[in-house]
């Protein structure tokens, strides 16, 4: 859909260039930079996150950013709870394409019958809403990180095994690889081996979208307390621990909630540029 | 038509029964079922076997199955574990609330979702549409909580203009107190606002100079009247499907916002259901969402093949 609108600029008078377009773009860049930097370089601090002080105390002397409602140092906190949000939604991203881009494959040039069993398999699964799926799994007392990484990365396979179809359906009657066929080499290497490799751009594209998508389901999972533990210092976690408190002790919510915002801001203005890059070379 | 609809609602009806095993099958068949629940951390292997017995549980999976369906077609889910009131009860008395919310959401989110659209689409380029754009990405990317939070912490906690909560107010007290329903109506409208404006922008934007607006042009109509006569109308199709995945988001939304706020509808209920692990309830909330969305995706389908006719047989 942004391909005829991108096209149809191209196509009328040249634009004069902005004097903002490149502190925006470098903005895109340095954005997501921050919360990505206190996500990993914050668990190195010697800041003990460990209940201890009074519980939503106002920032002040020992506690730089004050405590939340446990009595934990939100400065810790906030530098210790990235880590999780980050590492999840690169597990599940890496699972969803685990899976996805074997079945789109499969379903693109295996027989006709196992493509429509993977295509209508995943129609299905898109008639469920995400949250209602890792929901009923934490009824049953399945919780944790692990198995919220697993529901999550299965909603998204039909999506990525639908692209991966689309995408690999032309390259796959190419004469090159007719004539790999000729030559006996193995389906499974003129697949991984030629397929896959003319895939790869709009997969990497897709991942940079998909990543926004994963982390604003997590993000939503963890508040709504379907993962992790009550007591991570995970910045989803903390915001829902603290968000009674919010009248007294407005730090414990704000800085974690404002970190996960500019994160997914940031991380949705990159795939927007890495699209744009992609469509302006592809052409 | 006849023939698209009736092959659509066939559709339908597999992603229904679909549903209900998966609701079925999460609930029942996973280890941690209502025995379980029942005896708590502290039952023995020989009491949960009991209340398997008592409740039948213990039989064949496709006869549970067949039972249960038996049951919940009739709309008999079976009483909450937590009460001990008829689940149905609950979930209807909370019906009400969400269907206000969405409904107030939808309300707002589709005469403004047009506006901009058009407004952007017939402009491309414009302040409006390099405005647009930029809230796209702005207010989509954010979680609702996240974006409730900080709406909250500025308007009710920095100007005091807002209640932060609706906690307190019952459902049938909801449209008397329309100031409770500002905040969660606007965090579920600026999530969906703005893809929703995409899909109408990208129509109006591609059609305004096409074959057809150009030839009523060269006919001499108005252009008042080519744009909202012809352009507009020929533009919504990739709108209502866009449409139908925003009732999707907005069922998850809700939860969420919900809870936020504390709003006493289905999705606090199917919250606080998974909290206490009560099955039954956690059966009901999730056919009923699931079942939703099935049902908005067929209108969808339909509404667009209606729009945009495909040549059957043909094709």
């Amino acid at each position: 859909m942004t391909t005829s609108v991108r096209r149809r600029r191209c196509r009328g008078a040249p634009r004069r260039r902005r004097p903002w377009a490149g502190a925006a773009s470098a903005g895109a860049v340095l954005l997501p930079a921050f919360p990505v930097l206190v996500a990993l370089a914050g668990p190195l601090l010697p800041l003990s996150a460990a209940p201890g002080g009074a519980p939503s105390a106002p920032p002040g002397p020992g506690h730089l950013l004050g405590t939340d409602v446990l009595g934990r140092d939100v400065l810790a906190l906030v530098s210790r709870g990235g880590l999780s949000v980050l590492g999840m939604t690169a597990a599940t991203l890496v699972l969803a394409y685990a899976a996805g881009v074997p079945s789109g494959l499969l379903a693109a040039h295996g027989r006709r019958w196992m493509d429509e069993t993977v295509m209508r398999g995943l129609d299905l699964l898109l008639a469920f809403p995400s949250l209602l799926l890792l929901m009923t799994l934490a009824a049953t007392g399945h919780r944790g990180a692990g198995t919220l990484v697993a529901a999550a990365a299965l909603v998204q396979v039909p999506a990525v095994a639908r692209l991966v179809r689309a995408t690999a359906l032309a390259p796959g009657c190419r004469t090159a690889v007719e004539a790999l066929r000729l030559q006996g080499v193995p389906e499974w290497r003129v697949q991984c081996g030629y397929v896959a490799r003319s895939v790869r751009g709009p997969l990497v594209t897709d991942a940079g979208s998909r990543f926004g998508l994963v982390l604003y389901l997590l993000a939503s999972a963890n508040f709504l307390g379907l993962g992790l533990p009550a007591d991570s210092p995970d910045w989803a976690v903390v915001i829902e621990r603290n968000t009674d408190a919010l009248f007294l002790q407005p730090a414990a919510v704000l800085i974690p909630a404002g970190l996960l915002m500019v994160l997914c801001v940031g991380a949705n203005l990159t795939a927007d540029r890495f699209l744009a890059r992609h469509e302006g070379r592809s052409r | 038509m006849f023939r698209y609809a009736l092959s659509r609602v066939a559709v339908a009806a597999g992603q229904c029964f679909a549903v209900l095993v998966a609701v079925f099958a999460l609930t029942s068949l996973l280890p941690g079922d209502t025995a379980d629940v029942l005896i708590g951390e502290q039952g023995t292997e020989e009491q949960a076997a009991l209340v398997r017995a008592r409740l039948g549980l213990d039989q064949p999976v496709v006869s549970r199955f067949g039972s249960w369906l038996h049951a919940v077609l009739q709309g008999d889910f079976g009483r909450s574990l937590v009460t001990g009131l008829p689940v149905t009860h609950e979930v209807t008395a909370r019906l009400g609330t969400t269907a206000l919310l969405a409904g107030c959401a939808l309300a707002v989110v589709v005469p403004l979702a047009l506006l901009l659209g058009v407004a952007s689409g017939l402009r491309e380029g414009s302040w409006i549409d390099r405005a647009l754009n930029g809230a796209t990405v702005l207010l989509h990317a954010v979680p609702e909580f996240v974006l409730g939070l900080l709406l909250v912490a500025w308007l009710s906690l920095g100007l005091g203009l807002l209640p932060a909560t609706a906690a307190g107010t019952t459902g049938a007290q909801l449209p008397g107190t329309p100031q409770v329903l500002v905040l969660p109506v606007g965090v579920l409208v600026s999530r969906q606002l703005c893809d929703l404006a995409r899909q109408v922008r990208i129509g109006v934007a591609e059609r305004k100079d096409g074959p057809m607006a150009s030839h009523l042009r060269l006919l001499g109509l108005d252009e008042h009247r080519i744009v909202v006569r012809h352009v507009v109308p020929n533009a919504l199709a990739p709108a209502v499907q866009q449409l139908a995945r925003c009732v999707d988001g907005l069922l998850g939304g809700a939860v969420v916002v919900e809870s936020l706020f504390a709003v006493s509808g289905l999705g606090t209920g199917f919250v606080e259901a998974v909290q206490n692990r009560d099955l039954p309830a956690v059966q009901c909330y999730a056919l009923v969402f699931a079942l939703t969305a099935v049902a908005v995706n067929l209108l969808a389908d339909l509404a667009v093949h209606r729009l945009v006719p495909v040549r059957e047989g043909r094709a």
